[in-house]
This record gives structure tokens, C-alpha cells and sequence, in this order.
């Protein structure tokens, strides 16, 4: 999915740039909010029983909830994962933000090629022997879409 | 040159193992549905061959094949069996397949914990199943496993506890995958309510799963401890309490014959409305009666315990809140009828399985109500009459949900049309034969025959009779099922991408047969 080219500094500065987020239905707040409910439950059924002395629920129940957090947490670390390419100048930037690091590199504008498959399936850019396959988060569709308007903006004199 | 980045998904294409590696490695949530759904029937007809097995006692007063010890134990592993290894399992199938399909996800949120899931399930059917030949056999103190019985029987009982344990991580790293993947991976525009009811059954089966399955691992546990390192939780003698052993079970035990449900509610809400060639009638209060009763099924648990000896006001509120459940249980069938009320309707075998769902499963609800009502249960209680009404529910409601469902959506699976002939004769001998021998289980237990019995007296011959014939005619109807799976399997018409005129979603965009990936990028929902 491409979003507008706001988000990051790479992105702001730009001429040009495109930035691809990944899909995510449910906000940080919510997650909160789900894991609080499930937790309240869990931990609230378990601590009842060990009241009335069945306390080896207890641990069973926390295994779990550990288990549920460690899930919910590594959805939230990779929510705001995005790509962002962005030609300024002579240069062409791409940004990987994944699981919270942050990858950059900058390509020569007029080295740089696009290199799509057939059918989309695959499109990287290509610069000085280093491929950098990017549309991550396009379709088939999107990704030949996005190829076409990068050969366009690279050949475009910046 | 240097790849500097390599796509998750795309650099997965292709690159899939062959033969047996294929299964085992596998993270793709249709393999691993797959391998739910062929795990669950085949422990369907190893549960199935032990109910034939006390059929085949049952046929005749007196003890012709097995002596009582081992007829317990043919009882309680049926039931752990169905229970655990049959019926869950392909409920979670089912999620597995179509979750990611009908809310435009590419897979279930951590693809290799899925794995995991599915992989722990052989070794402990394998624990279940081998545990009848160690000394002393299989457990015998019913699916219950009630304390002080279960305190006392030898090694067999510990391979059941190991084995639950097992099944237990496996459905909550099952939920956990679930619940993450329904909230987190819907595509834009899908917001909850417009969630596919099948979708809503299942986040909330989730939720219930993950709030009793520690319960349960807490109760098997302190049968393990009492068993082996001495201590006393269930042990009068020692100072501990047996009765609290039913609580615990029961607090559990309630919510997971939801649990057996709910997606099945979820199924014949995607089915009904397909065949009716109308939309669902009151889709919210479906999501609403549904939480209602994930939520009630909390506050019940002790209806399965009037006996135990209670005061009159807590058998009051027990009394009356497992009668609330019938209000959103009503809201459920009466929305199904209306939904169909002046469709266009056509009777397919999955439409012909929800119809037979929604009537039998009804008869199964209202002899739960009259399980509910406390003086009459104290005549009821471990009669047949309880046997013939958990049948009509998890039999006739589970597993013809289950039968539904599998023929819906088996042309998405295998790209190929099911013999409707076949789906018929199934359809109707599963039906004539369900009642012919789970309803006069009913008069059985009404004129007083107790359960987890190998011999009785001579006025229930007939009833028994008539069960167990019934019943070996049911299990023969089976056959027609797998050969039904086999060869829409290995052949036949092309299916069309919307398999059904009437049908709604996004499983129904994809190609027929589901390409092994799908929705890579999201759809958007308007």
C-alpha cells in the first residue's frame, strides 16, 4: 500500500518519494487494551482459584499470559514497519524501518536502475554491484506500477 | 551482487519443500489447516471405533465382549478422544484455512509458533492412544477425570494428563495465533463488524480458549502432584477437597462445550445465508448473542454438579443462569430461520447439514434446559438422558457443523466440485441414524439407566438395541464421507471461484483451487 510521502525525514525532504507501510487493524491502544482484557481475566479466574487453594493454576496462567505479551509485543514492534524511497538531487535514498532498526541507503540517481520481473513479483534497484529489492508491501500490480514511475523520476533530471 | 534486502514473502515463492518435508516444515496456514482437518478424522474414526466398541456391549444385557474395566475405559477415551483430538482440532483446521482467507490476511500472524501447534498434537494422540497398552490400560475414570477415581489408576492416567497437557500448549498457542491474526492482519476497511460471523466465533472461542485452558492444565497438574509427590489437593484424608477437583474441571469443562460450539454457530452463519441467497438476518445481535454466551458459559459451571451436595440458593442462581443461555441461544436459531424466511432457497448438502444442525442441535438445547432445571436433574443426573443430550450437541451440532462446513468450502480447497449424490446419501443416513440412536438414549435414561455401564437391566434392551444398531449404521455412513473428501480430492467438475451463486467474502475472490498464497497485499473493503 503506498500512503503520502509524509511519516519520515527521508521522505519530507524529498523531491520525490514513496512510502509503503504495512497493514495493521489494530492500533497500539487497542492492542493495550486486548491484552489487558485477556490478562484480567486469566489472571483474575487463576488468582480466585488459588484463593480457594488450587493455586497451581497460577503458574499456568502466567506461562500463558508471557506468552500472549511476548506475541502482542513482537505485532507491536513490527506495526510501524514501512520502505520509503526517495529521490532528491543527485541521490536516491531507500529506508527500511523494520522491528524498530533502521536500514539506509543512498544510490547514484543516475546509476541506479530498476529491475522488475514479469510479473511483478519481484523489483529491486540496482546500483554499483548492490541490489536492493524493495515493494515489500505492493501488490504484483503495485509493484509494476511504482517500477514504471521509478524509471520515470530516474531518467527525469533532478 | 549483494542482496541487501530480501523480501519475507516473495523470497518464500518457490522455494517450498516436496513429500513428507513439505508437512513437517510447513508454515503455510492451508498446509497446516490440512493437516488439522486429516489429524481430526482420523482420530474421528479412532474415537468413532471405541463408541462402536460400547455400541457392540450395549447391543445385549449382560458382558459379551469386555469386562467392565476395559468398557471404562473404552468410555472415557471416546470422549477424550472426540473431545480433544477430533473435534477441536478440526474446528482449528478450519480456522486455519479460512481465517486468513475471509479477513484478506496472507497467513496467521506468527507462521511458525502455527507449525508448532499442528506438531504437538500426533505425539500426544499418540500418549492417548498407546496408553491402553500399558499395565492397568487406558484410564477409566470418564473424560471427567474425577478426583479421588483419577487419584488412584495406574500409568495410563499419567500418559492422559501428559497428553492433555500437550493438546492444552497446542490450543493456546492455537489462540494466540488467532486472536493476533484477527485483530492485527484485517484488511483496511474490515472493520469488526463486518467481520464474516464464522471470523467473530472464532475470536471469541479464542478468548475462551486462553481464560480455562490454564485451568484445566492447573487441575491435571494437582491430579499429577496428588498422584505422585504427595500432596493433598483432592485427597480428603489428607485435608483436601474432591468436590473442589469438579469445580475446577466444570469451570473449565463448561466453556470448552463452547468452545465445541461456537464456531459451529460460526459455519452455519457463513452456510444459511448462502443457500438462502439473502444476507444474514440480525448480523450484529448473531456477534452480540455470541459474546453473551462465551460470557454466561463463565457463571454455569456448576449445573453439571447438582448432586454434590449445594446450598439451595447457589443451585438457584446455577439454575437460572444456565437457563439465560437459551435467550441468546434463541436469538441464534430464530435469526438463522429468519434469514431464511422467504429466501431463495436450495438444499445442497452443506445447506442440507445446517438445516439438520439447526433442528437437532434445537432438540439437544431444550433437553439441556430441562438438564438445567435442578430437581429434575437430581432424578437426570449420570442417566442416559445426559448421554443422549450432549450427543445432540456436540454430534448433531459440533460435528454436522463440522460436515457443513467441510462441504462449502472443499471445492476452494481442491478446485474440484464434491459428488452431491454422495453428500446426500451422507447427509441423510448421518441424520436417520444420529436419532436412531441418541433418541431413545433419552427414554433409556428417563426410565433410569445409568451411564458407564457394560451390562443392564432387561427392561432397557430394547432401547439399546436400537442405539447400538443406530449406531454401527452411523459409523458406516462415515465411509461415505471420506470417500466423498477422496474423490472431490483426486478429481472431478472444475470449481468455479465462487463456488456458490449465493455466497459473500473474500475467500470467494480467490481462484478455486486457493492458490498457496493469497492475499499477500490486502484487499480493500469498502
Amino acid at each position: 500500500m503506498i500512503a503520502a510521502p509524509e511519516g519520515t525525514e527521508v521522505a519530507r525532504a524529498a523531491e520525490f518519494s514513496l512510502v509503503a507501510r504495512r497493514n495493521n487493524s489494530l492500533t497500539h491502544a487497542g492492542r493495550s487494551l486486548v491484552f489487558v482484557f485477556i490478562f484480567a481475566g486469566s489472571v483474575g479466574i487463576a488468582a480466585a482459584f488459588a484463593a480457594v487453594g488450587a493455586w497451581l493454576i497460577l503458574p499456568f496462567a502466567g506461562i500463558e499470559m508471557l506468552a500472549l505479551y511476548l506475541a502482542f509485543r513482537c505485532v507491536d514492534s513490527h506495526a510501524a514497519d514501512y520502505e520509503c524511497i526517495a529521490i532528491d538531487g543527485d541521490t536516491v535514498k531507500v529506508e527500511f524501518f523494520d522491528g524498530g532498526h533502521v536500514r539506509s541507503y543512498q544510490l547514484s540517481r543516475y546509476w541506479a536502475q530498476v529491475t522488475v520481473s514479469r510479473d511483478g513479483g519481484r523489483l529491486a534497484l540496482r546500483s554499483h554491484g548492490r541490489e536492493l529489492e524493495i515493494g515489500r508491501y505492493l501488490s504484483d500490480e503495485q509493484r509494476l506500477d511504482m517500477a514504471r514511475e521509478l524509471k520515470r523520476r530516474l531518467r527525469a533530471t533532478g | 551482487m549483494d542482496a541487501a534486502h530480501v523480501h519475507n514473502g516473495h523470497g518464500a515463492h518457490g522455494h517450498r519443500n516436496t513429500g513428507l518435508m513439505r508437512w513437517v516444515t510447513t508454515t503455510n496456514h492451508k498446509d497446516i489447516g490440512t493437516l488439522y482437518l486429516v489429524f481430526s478424522l482420523t482420530m474421528f474414526f479412532i474415537g468413532g471405533l471405541l463408541a462402536l466398541g460400547i455400541r457392540a456391549e450395549l447391543f445385549q444385557p449382560g458382558l459379551q465382549f469386555w469386562q467392565p474395566e476395559f468398557f471404562n475405559q473404552l468410555t472415557t477415551m471416546h470422549g477424550l478422544i472426540m473431545v480433544f483430538g477430533a473435534i477441536m482440532p478440526a474446528f482449528v483446521g478450519f480456522a486455519n484455512w479460512q481465517i486468513p482467507m475471509m479477513i484478506g490476511a496472507p497467513d496467521m500472524a506468527f507462521a511458525r509458533m502455527n507449525n508448532w501447534s499442528f506438531w504437538l498434537l500426533p505425539p500426544a494422540a499418540l500418549l492417548l492412544v498407546a496408553s491402553f497398552f500399558v499395565p492397568g490400560g487406558a484410564t477409566a475414570a470418564g473424560w471427567t477425570l474425577y478426583a479421588p477415581l483419577s487419584t488412584q489408576m495406574g500409568p495410563g492416567m499419567d500418559l492422559a494428563i501428559f497428553a492433555l497437557h500437550i493438546m492444552g500448549a497446542s490450543s493456546i498457542m492455537g489462540s494466540i495465533n488467532i486472536i493476533t491474526t484477527i485483530l492485527n492482519m484485517r484488511a483496511p476497511g474490515m472493520t469488526l463488524m463486518k467481520m464474516p460471523l464464522f471470523v467473530w466465533t472464532w475470536l471469541i472461542t479464542a478468548y475462551l480458549l486462553i481464560a480455562v485452558m490454564p485451568v484445566l492444565a492447573g487441575a491435571i497438574t494437582m491430579l499429577l502432584t496428588d498422584r505422585h509427590f504427595g500432596t493433598n489437593f483432592f485427597n480428603a484424608a489428607g485435608g483436601g477437597d474432591p468436590v473442589l477437583f469438579q469445580h475446577i474441571f466444570w469451570f473449565f469443562g463448561h466453556p470448552e462445550v463452547y468452545i465445541m460450539i461456537l464456531p459451529g454457530f460460526g459455519i452455519v452463519s457463513q452456510i444459511v445465508p448462502t443457500f438462502s441467497r439473502k444476507p444474514l438476518f440480525g448480523y450484529s445481535s448473531m456477534v452480540y448473542a455470541t459474546a453473551s454466551i462465551a460470557i454466561l458459559s463463565f457463571i454455569v459451571w456448576a449445573h453439571h454438579m447438582f448432586t454434590v451436595g449445594m446450598p439451595a440458593a447457589t443451585q438457584l442462581f446455577f439454575m437460572y443462569a444456565t437457563m439465560l443461555i437459551a435467550v441468546p441461544t434463541g436469538v441464534k436459531v430464530f435469526n438463522w430461520i429468519a434469514t431464511m424466511w422467504k429466501g431463495s432457497l436450495t438444499f445442497e448438502t452443506p445447506m442440507l447439514f445446517a438445516c439438520g444442525f439447526i433442528f437437532v442441535f434445537s432438540i439437544g438445547g431444550f433437553t439441556g434446559l430441562v438438564l438445567a432445571i435442578t430437581p429434575v436433574d437430581i432424578q437426570l443426573q449420570d442417566t442416559y438422558y445426559v448421554v443422549a443430550h450432549f450427543h445432540y450437541v456436540l454430534v448433531a451440532g459440533s460435528l454436522f457443523a463440522l460436515f457443513a462446513g467441510a462441504y462449502y468450502w472443499l471445492p476452494k480447497w481442491t478446485g474440484h466440485l464434491y459428488d452431491e449424490r454422495l453428500g446426500k446419501w451422507h447427509f441423510w443416513l448421518s441424520m436417520i441414524f444420529f436419532n436412531v440412536t441418541f433418541f431413545p438414549m433419552h427414554f433409556a435414561g428417563l426410565a433410569g439407566m445409568p451411564r458407564r455401564v457394560p451390562d443392564y437391566a432387561l427392561q432397557f434392551a430394547d432401547f439399546n438395541m436400537i442405539s447400538s444398531i443406530g449406531a454401527f449404521g452411523f459409523g458406516l455412513a462415515q465411509l461415505i464421507f471420506v470417500y466423498a473428501i477422496v474423490k472431490c480430492v483426486r478429481g472431478g467438475e472444475k470449481a468455479k471461484d465462487k463456488t456458490w451463486e449465493g455466497a459473500e467474502g473474500l475467500e470467494w475472490q480467490v481462484p478455486s483451487p486457493a492458490p498457496y498464497h493469497t492475499w499477500e497485499t490486502p484487499p480493500v473493503i469498502r
